[in-house]
């Protein structure tokens, strides 16, 4: 122990902060220490397994449908993500292939979701910045996302969109959703682009993100970050361009390199238009047939893994099938990757920029309690 | 009879002010805030009025703090040297000369800042308390380290604005001290009787922003609000506080703005709080005013750090200095 303290403690640490498992600025339960000298953050360990729910416990032996619904409570932000993932799992597994036209919906649900959650983490950000005006902006901007959720899905969040071989037949996409789709697009384009406007031209909001939580291109892939929070420091890496759904689709990976609060900002703001871009070809191209694929038959499967670009980075999924129910499931959500990467952020800045530090990795600690080590005091 | 006179007119403008005062909060946050964020907001009558009368009757919690009888009267300290300051600057209390200076609004203002650093110094919620057991998980790297309150934190941050963050105010306060030659608050009013008033001269219309900075850093308000910054100290020194004491700060901020506004009609307009003269409208109008404002400018700001506090005050504070340099111009 006091080898450790002689490691990390060159410089000299007075005070610990400590803020959590209940804070204002955290909206989930998570704790960091802080370790502080004049209120400058000279280390930071952030601890998690508050909210942990045992998921992949529960879906050991699980009929396969059922656990893949399950998936779906992981997260209430990124949920379509989890059962998509899910699902593609056991896709991949049995060999099932999937109809054209559900692959298009999938990809038209997962980027509104993506608008959302950008949304969400835009608008926390702004929050935590102290600028309630701009955050409650966002808010009503984002409902229009959440409307159109509701209107494929039936919910706002947890939509229960994909199945094994395709998508529920309730979600399929006809004219009239078509059409409330474009519209809610046009607006939240509209929208977001006066948004984007006012935000980066405001001074006073540069100046407080402005080269605060650096995270330099070398420190994040060393700490194995992922998605916007990677792609920040100008590592343009995006799963959705090597996944089979996203191949008839074109994008732009968007990227910048400072690795501070802004660019994470920017990123997220500038693939709003490209999740626009997508769901905007998808409905253009959407392709007429069937939505669920159900000639399939039950197989027993060895440890199948399927990994997806969701808002926050790389989801991972992973499990066998034996006489049609899961075992051995693995679920990594992006938020655990970027652990390392927010801890690092918030060294050297501010004690109130380091909540601002952690919260541009858009952490998701609930979804991210997957584990948990009992140990005996 | 000119004594009682004058005790109904102090007592009465007294009523008046705190009557007014309740209202401000609520207008500040249903008519401005809402209404820029696009929501509903609270009722008018609920963040001034309904919340001090609500907390005034719930049960009343000892905070952890090693002394809670202390820690539980610093808001009527502060309440108390608030309408003293709102007294000094009464026309009827102008006989007792030495004590109606601009000095004693200087410091009583400064006991308000001081008894921030003595909340938080006092304050120990649960927010940042240690467990009785080892609360740190296994492979954390640092040990044994003292564990600062969230408290006290911002009661370091309250220490800071004494030293510096007040500076805009009190440069401001002394614009109208150089310009009428008299640090007492009956001969800046005879000046301004006589020559107009300061308001409407360079310096005074420089003052006058300064001095609009300076009261947005006293009452705490965004972008200076790093007393009270929800993204760490959350609620800072005031955060213990429950019941009838919560009433008491949230009856003092409300007043504060009202003295305040007070303040900067005597000392720029010349118009001093009196029941008893239609020139209390103009008070009650700038009292409105200021809040508006404030309300505005915080709407659209997001919380400064030591980063941007520390050059937002030395600039105000450059312009305070220059406003005094034009007084002799």
């Amino acid at each position: 122990m006091e080898e450790d303290n002689k490691i990390t403690d060159k410089k000299v640490i007075e005070t610990e902060v400590t803020m959590g498992t209940v804070h204002s600025a955290a909206i989930e339960p998570y704790r960091v220490r802080l370790f502080v000298e004049d209120e400058i953050v000279r280390d930071a360990e952030i601890t998690v397994g508050i909210n942990h729910r045992g998921i992949e416990r529960i879906m050991e032996g699980l009929p396969v449908e059922k656990a893949n619904s399950l998936t779906e409570k992981i997260c209430g932000i990124c949920s379509n993500s989890h059962i998509w993932n899910s699902c593609l799992v056991a896709e991949k597994a049995i060999g099932i292939e999937v109809p054209e036209r559900a692959q298009y919906i999938r990809v038209i649900m997962e980027e509104l979701e993506r608008l959302h959650s950008h949304m969400l983490y835009l608008a926390h950000g702004n929050e935590v910045l102290g600028h309630e005006t701009f955050a409650m902006r966002l808010f009503y901007i984002r409902e229009t996302v959440m409307e159109l959720l509701r209107i494929i899905g039936g919910n706002r969040v947890q939509y229960g969109v994909s199945i094994i071989g395709g998508i529920r037949p309730r979600c399929e996409l006809d004219e009239m959703r078509i059409q409330k789709i474009r519209e809610g697009l046009n607006l939240i384009e509209e929208k977001i682009t006066e948004f984007a406007d006012r935000f980066v031209s405001d001074p006073m909001i540069m100046s407080r993100i402005t080269g605060v939580g650096v995270l330099t291109q070398k420190q994040a892939i060393k700490l194995g970050a992922t998605g916007p929070t990677l792609r920040s420091t100008g590592v343009g890496i995006d799963l959705r361009s090597e996944m089979e759904s996203y191949a008839p689709f074109d994008f732009d990976i968007i990227t910048q390199n400072d690795g501070d609060v802004k660019s994470n900002l920017l990123v997220r703001v500038l693939e709003i238009p490209e999740a626009i871009k997508i769901i905007r070809q998808a409905l253009d191209n959407l392709p007429e047939g069937k939505i669920t694929n159900r000639s399939w038959e039950m197989v027993d499967a060895p440890i199948t893994k399927s990994y997806i670009e969701v808002p926050r980075g790389t989801l991972y999924h992973s499990y066998a099938l034996e006489d049609g129910r899961v075992r051995n499931s693995i679920i990594r959500t992006p938020s655990i990757a970027n652990i390392g990467a927010m801890q690092y952020a918030t060294i050297g800045h501010h004690i109130t920029d380091a909540q601002l530090a952690i919260v541009q990795c858009d952490p998701c600690f609930t979804c991210t309690d997957r584990a948990i080590q009992i140990i005996k005091i | 009879m000119t004594v009682i006179n004058s005790i109904i007119t102090v007592i009465g403008t007294l009523i008046v002010a705190l009557l007014v005062s309740i209202w401000l909060p609520g207008i500040e946050r249903k008519f401005i805030h809402a209404r820029i964020q696009q929501r509903v907001g609270p009722p008018i009558s609920s963040v001034g009025i309904m919340a001090p009368i609500k907390f005034f009757f719930k049960q009343t919690i000892i905070p952890n703090s090693p002394m809670p009888r202390l820690f539980n009267t610093l808001p009527i300290i502060s309440l108390l040297s608030i309408i003293a300051i709102f007294l000094i600057i009464m026309p009827q209390l102008y006989i007792y000369t030495v004590l109606t200076s601009i000095i004693a609004v200087v410091g009583l203002l400064k006991v308000e800042e001081v008894i921030y650093v003595f909340m938080g110094s006092l304050s120990k919620s649960v927010m940042s308390l240690k467990m009785p057991f080892p609360d740190i998980v296994k492979g954390a790297k640092h040990y044994n380290i003292q564990r600062s309150f969230l408290e006290e934190l911002s009661s370091l941050r309250a220490f800071r604005l004494i030293a510096f963050g007040s500076f805009p105010l009190y440069i401001a306060l002394f614009v109208p001290v150089v310009m009428s030659k008299s640090i007492y608050i009956e001969g800046i009013v005879l000046y301004q009787q006589i020559n107009g008033p300061i308001l409407f001269t360079l310096a005074g219309v420089l003052g006058a922003i300064v001095f609009f900075i300076g009261y947005m850093i006293l009452l705490n308000e965004y972008p200076f609000a790093i007393l009270k910054t929800k993204a760490d100290v959350i609620e800072g020194p005031l955060m213990e506080y429950a019941a009838k004491y919560r009433a008491y700060l949230y009856v003092t901020r409300g007043f504060l703005m009202f003295v305040l506004a007070s303040v900067f009609t005597t000392l720029f307009l010349g118009i001093p709080p009196n029941l008893f003269s239609w020139n209390i409208f103009i008070t009650i109008a700038v009292a409105l005013i200021f809040p508006i404002l404030m309300a505005i400018m915080s709407a659209f700001s997001p919380i400064f750090t030591y980063k941007q506090f520390y050059p937002t005050v030395a600039g105000f504070s450059i312009i305070g200095i220059l406003a005094i340099i034009f007084t002799f111009i």
